[in-house]
């Protein structure tokens, strides 16, 4: 694994009025890792991708994207990045070869080689008879695929994927996975944060779990495994944040639905 | 075509932008992207369809159509002779407020998009460029549409006051859309900051509704300006006078055309020039923090305090004769007062039904005196209020989350009958009774008591009526259960007509009643029977 450093937060803060977000976080990403961040909802895992992302300013700390201060850099570096974001925004007016030739040219790419980019990549999903639909009529894994064509079109050094399998089959889950791996091998580093344990457990080659604004662990599955004594990510994830009662939780809520106070 | 043109006069404003250092070629395509998906907006119901581009014309040209009518409304000023400052006043006040409204009404969107924030803004561009592409998509729009909106005038204006008159109009026409964009914006950087995103799309919910109703009334209270107004009055400057944005566009043909240079022309014609200049720098400077601001909009953490049921849970008892008819009660109450299409649509007729009554008593005012009125019978235009109650019962099919209804399928319902009669229960007591009791006691206060046992036939009669209209338009099985695109289906257009006629028979029964001795108790029992005996007919339980 070669050492180049991507991606580096130092003391980063980041608070909605009263209420902390995130607190001192300390992360270094080296080139050609996927890191696995995960987290309870409101842990923080959004708004970390927002501030890198150069959606919020507002933060105190000092966030470095390929070697230098976003906050002083201007946008530039925002061509090295590729984005997925987690409810599938997109203009959905447009057909799927518009949006992506727009997108690229975003990105500054050239409007004819945008286009004969996304057409190839679209084929490659079998999604080329959709070419020219407009998005609209796309089902929820058409979508998905259609970010994740946008989202590397121009080649990213540094890939943001806020669930990216959302709403995929499971066959292309498995091209999806494949891809990311091939794109670490390339050198890419990829910021995967999603919800569904197996999936990062299987794909990252590091885990880094947010609670409550902070760093609760960080390492490879192995060194988690170790240190926790626990079998899967999905239990770690919940002894790490404090949920051991699942079970307690389960009866009572199975108890409130069999509850026999329903009357005819 | 229409967004090529556009695109082909902005190219001519390129040194503009590249002077303000914004990345001209980026803000073009964003553009141009935006005025396409434009061209496809509204007809949901073809959005698989990509093949028919042809039939994409902007539904917004369309609407322009619509403006140029408005237009017509300045006309009748321009004959005032040559009190330029009343006169331009008068104009440019009632422009600010039909391009101010239709501002907030139909280009929100554009300013409040929040797809932007995480498609554009996550791209390298800088979001100064994006900002301008925004603004200039609105600014494309309000061009368009002031062009509509002034068309009619300018012809008009060129005949009677020659060519200095309307370079001159139209100088300040431009100045007045810079001002109202900024104004616009700068209100809602100021509402986004203190507030939530949920209160500024209710803000701008109501300022929709205050436009249609607006506009109609806005038209009966200027054809009758002319008879109350003296247009030879003399001004004369006041201070406060530079705290009303359309006298100081008025002040500059003071100025010029009428050589008025006195100090207070010369303050306001003044101001016309520096008022938008200055709230475009206060734009320019507070546009980062408004899209920051924006943010706002995609989460909301807001918590809704429970509101008290008491009142709910009062009309629920009081009304309701079982539980499946207070359930539907309930759902519909809040429906009815939170779907901001569903108000949208329906808030303004209840406006028009509040102000029609009025109006006919004051045309009988010009003609005849307060003392003559409260004898008259002209308290039968109370049944103007009824007017609306068809499209409203019509309306209550219609829901934009319509979609969400698989709920009463999927359900153990066991009286279908309760759920129209809950709903439509809710919309007499939540919407219609307000409405009536308010124009009772007006009506009470001009007209005496005497007229109590009518205003009990209008309120029986409302109640038949909603009934009538409610078998006739719906007669459906689940409220709130379509989709709102469907309501242009020209039958029930065309019903909805015919009930209007309904409310007219009705008056005629009436009218016939009250010239009989007693007629008018008479009539209150037949109707109450009636009324009573097909309600339970109509929602009859198996």
């Amino acid at each position: 694994m070669c050492q180049e450093k991507v991606l580096s937060l130092q003391n980063l803060s980041m608070s909605y009025g009263s209420k902390s977000v995130l607190n001192n976080i300390n992360l270094d990403v080296y080139a050609g890792q996927i890191i696995g961040y995960i987290g309870p909802n409101g842990a923080g895992k959004s708004t970390t991708l927002k501030i890198m992302l150069g959606l919020i300013e507002e933060y105190s700390g000092t966030v470095e994207l390929f070697g230098v201060d976003i906050a002083t850099s201007g946008y530039s570096y925002k061509r090295k990045i590729g984005y997925v974001p987690e409810n599938a925004e997109l203009y959905d007016n447009l057909t799927a070869n518009e949006y992506l030739t727009f997108i690229g040219e975003l990105y500054g790419m050239d409007k004819s080689k945008a286009a004969a980019k996304a057409k190839n990549l679209m084929q490659q999903f079998d999604m080329e008879d959709v070419l020219h639909t407009r998005i609209s009529s796309f089902s929820k894994g058409m979508r998905q695929k259609v970010l994740l064509i946008s989202s590397l079109l121009h080649n990213p050094d540094l890939i943001f994927l806020d669930e990216p399998l959302n709403g995929l089959d499971a066959n292309s889950v498995i091209i999806i996975k494949d891809i990311l791996e091939q794109l670490v091998a390339e050198g890419k580093t990829i910021f995967y944060s999603s919800h569904i344990m197996e999936v990062v457990e299987k794909i990252s080659n590091r885990i880094v779990l947010l609670k409550d604004g902070e760093i609760a662990a960080d390492g490879t599955f192995e060194q988690l495994r170790k240190q926790n004594k626990q079998g899967s990510l999905e239990s770690i994830f919940n002894q790490i944040t404090g949920f051991d009662e699942h079970k307690q939780t389960a009866e009572k809520f199975v108890q409130i639905v069999t509850d026999g106070d329903y009357d005819e | 075509m229409m967004s090529k043109f556009a695109l082909k006069t902005l190219d001519l404003l390129q040194p503009f932008f590249r002077i303000l250092r914004i990345d001209y070629a980026m803000m073009r395509k964003i553009l141009e992207t935006k005025l396409t998906m434009d061209e496809r907006r509204t007809p949901t119901i073809f959005a698989s369809d990509a093949s028919n581009k042809k039939k994409d014309s902007n539904q917004f040209v369309k609407s322009l159509l619509i403006y140029v009518l408005y237009g017509l409304i300045l006309v009748p000023f321009l004959f005032f002779g040559n009190n330029y400052i009343f006169q331009i006043s008068l104009i440019f006040g009632i422009s600010m407020f039909i391009l101010m409204t239709s501002m907030v009404s139909d280009f929100s969107a554009v300013l409040l998009d929040v797809r932007d924030k995480t498609i554009l803004h996550t791209k390298p561009i800088d979001s100064r460029t994006i900002s301008a592409a925004k603004i200039t998509h609105v600014a494309i729009y309000m061009s368009m549409l002031t062009g509509a909106f002034i068309s009619i005038p300018a012809v008009v204006m060129l005949r009677i006051h020659g060519i200095a008159y309307f370079m001159l109009f139209l100088v300040a026409i431009i100045l007045l859309i810079l001002f109202i964009m900024t104004i616009t914006a700068l209100l809602y950087i100021f509402i986004l900051r203190y507030f939530s995103g949920e209160k500024l799309k209710d803000i701008i919910n109501y300022v929709q509704i205050l436009l249609s109703v607006g506009i109609v009334i806005g038209y009966q209270i200027v054809a009758r300006a002319f008879e109350i107004v003296d247009f030879n009055y003399i001004y004369n400057f006041s201070w406060w006078n530079v705290f009303i944005p359309p006298m100081w566009f008025g002040a500059p043909f003071e100025l010029i055309l009428n050589r008025d240079t006195s100090l207070g022309m010369m303050i306001l014609s003044s101001l016309a020039v520096i008022g938008p200049i200055v709230s475009v720098m206060f734009y320019y400077k507070l546009m980062p923090a408004f899209e920051r601001n924006l943010q706002k909009l995609m989460g909301s953490t807001e918590k809704t305090k429970p509101k008290r049921w008491n009142m709910n849970a009062m009309w629920e008892h009081l009304f309701c004769r079982n539980k499946e008819e207070r359930q539907f009660f309930r759902f519909s109450s809040l429906i009815m007062a939170r779907e901001r299409e569903f108000k949208l649509k329906v808030y303004p007729t209840l406006g028009f039904s509040l102000v029609f009554p009025f109006i006919f008593q004051f045309n009988y005012l010009n003609l005849h005196t307060f003392e003559e009125l409260s004898h008259s019978n002209m308290y039968f235009t109370i049944y103007f209020c009824m007017m609306f109650i068809g499209l409203v019962v019509m309306m209550l099919q219609f829901s934009s989350k319509y979609k969400a209804a698989w709920v009463f399928q999927v359900t153990p319902i066991v009286h279908h009958s309760s759920i129209y009669s809950g709903t439509l229960k809710a919309f007499i007591i939540k919407l219609f009774l307000p409405l009536y009791l308010l124009l009772s006691i007006v009506f009470l206060f001009i007209f005496s008591i005497r007229i109590l046992p009518d205003l009990a036939i209008v309120l029986i009669t409302a109640i038949l009526h909603t009934l009538i209209s409610y078998k006739v338009l719906n007669n459906r099985k689940y409220p709130f259960s379509e989709v709102f695109e469907s309501t242009q289906q020209s039958g029930s257009t065309m019903k909805s007509f015919l009930l209007m006629f309904v409310v007219g028979l009705f008056f005629l029964v009436h009218l016939f009643f009250s010239k009989i001795i007693y007629g008018v108790y008479l009539y209150l029992v037949i109707l109450l029977v009636t009324t009573i005996i097909s309600w339970r007919i109509v929602f009859k339980m198996k």
